[in-house]
């Protein structure tokens, strides 16, 4: 493993955490999607997030522990951001979050292009390739919800509830400047949100979709509501024997 | 929602099969859900999707006609049969 700095460290993880959040939180819907070929398509996006989190995991943690490290940490110890963590138990916010995150994902890994990190930007170029689909398949069901009034209404309702949370993907790590002037980021996490905001308040008037767009941020070290009990659930089946090799 | 009926074509020289069938609203929205349907690890190189209202399916009674034409199967056994009596007739 190469030896990176904490900025760079710190960067990663918060990404990582939030990837695996995001990918876990999507994998609920195995099985609950609203039909089968959006099931199969929701539950593919999950894997990428998912898939994501192990590359970034692994380029901070030795590969024998990702699991452990992935599932068993302390609440307190992950840096994801609420967005990534809230349970959207209606397929309504969660379609709105897929498209929320998705499109702030894709900017962070453009982010991540030109890279200092060692791998990092072969990364990025490979996960930017899943991003163009999993846009593409949130737009694709975002362009239609104006159609049918009660699908609009339902998609607007998501939309009060989730936008002001969506800043907080936006939360930058506490040594965000060092990482910048490292070059591990190109952009701040200020400079991103910018364009974030530009992107969705566009994408709403072009949806035909009203939503108040803004950026609240928040504090990566602070777990949101509902996070013990997931986390929990992600654990189940790692803590029945934490001594087993997977 | 409409039904899709999915060609999947492998790279190479193969041709389109048939893959199975899919729903969606549009074909815009087929598009985008057909790759996790049918082609998620690189099983096919082209996809093809048609609207099954689009198909001109052939009245099965049409084809039941077909069944039990003698004079439309030749296994060869006649010709047999003729050069094998020519050989018998000669020698």
């Amino acid at each position: 493993m190469i030896e990176l700095s904490t900025a760079a460290k710190d960067v990663i993880l918060a990404f990582a955490d939030d990837e695996h959040m995001i990918g876990s939180r999507h994998a609920n819907w195995i099985g609950l999607g609203p039909f089968l070929e959006e099931d199969l398509a929701f539950c593919s996006i999950a894997q990428d997030e998912l898939g994501h989190a192990l590359a970034l995991y692994d380029l901070i943690v030795p590969s024998s522990e990702i699991d452990r490290f992935a599932l068993l940490r302390d609440p307190s110890q992950y840096r994801s951001c609420t967005l990534a963590e809230l349970e959207c138990a209606t397929w309504d916010l969660a379609l709105v979050r897929h498209w929320l995150y998705d499109t702030a994902e894709e900017l962070r890994w453009k982010n991540l292009l030109q890279s200092t990190v060692p791998g990092l930007a072969d990364l990025a170029a490979q996960a930017l390739r899943d991003e163009a689909f999993h846009t593409s398949h949130a737009e694709m069901f975002m362009t239609r919800m104006h159609r049918d009034e009660s699908a609009r209404l339902k998609v607007e309702a998501a939309l009060a509830v989730l936008l002001p949370a969506a800043g907080s993907v936006w939360s930058p790590t506490d040594t965000e400047a060092e990482a910048v002037a490292e070059g591990v980021i190109a952009a701040s996490s200020e400079t991103l949100s910018q364009q974030w905001v530009d992107t969705v308040t566009t994408d709403l008037e072009r949806f035909g979709l009203a939503g108040n767009t803004g950026v609240t941020l928040g504090d990566r070290t602070i777990r949101s509501q509902g996070f013990e009990s997931f986390h929990t659930s992600l654990g189940e089946v790692i803590s029945l024997d934490t001594a087993a090799i997977w | 929602m409409n039904t899709y009926e999915v060609f999947l074509k492998k790279p190479g020289k193969d041709e389109f099969r048939h893959a199975g069938s899919m729903q969606a609203a549009d074909a815009d929205m087929a598009t985008v859900l057909a790759r996790d349907s049918y082609c998620r690890r690189g099983e096919g190189e082209h996809l093809w999707l048609i609207d099954r209202d689009h198909i001109v399916a052939v009245d099965p009674d049409v084809l039941a006609t077909t069944v039990d034409l003698a004079h439309r199967t030749n296994d060869g056994s006649a010709v047999a049969a003729r050069r094998k009596r020519l050989r018998e007739e000669a020698s």
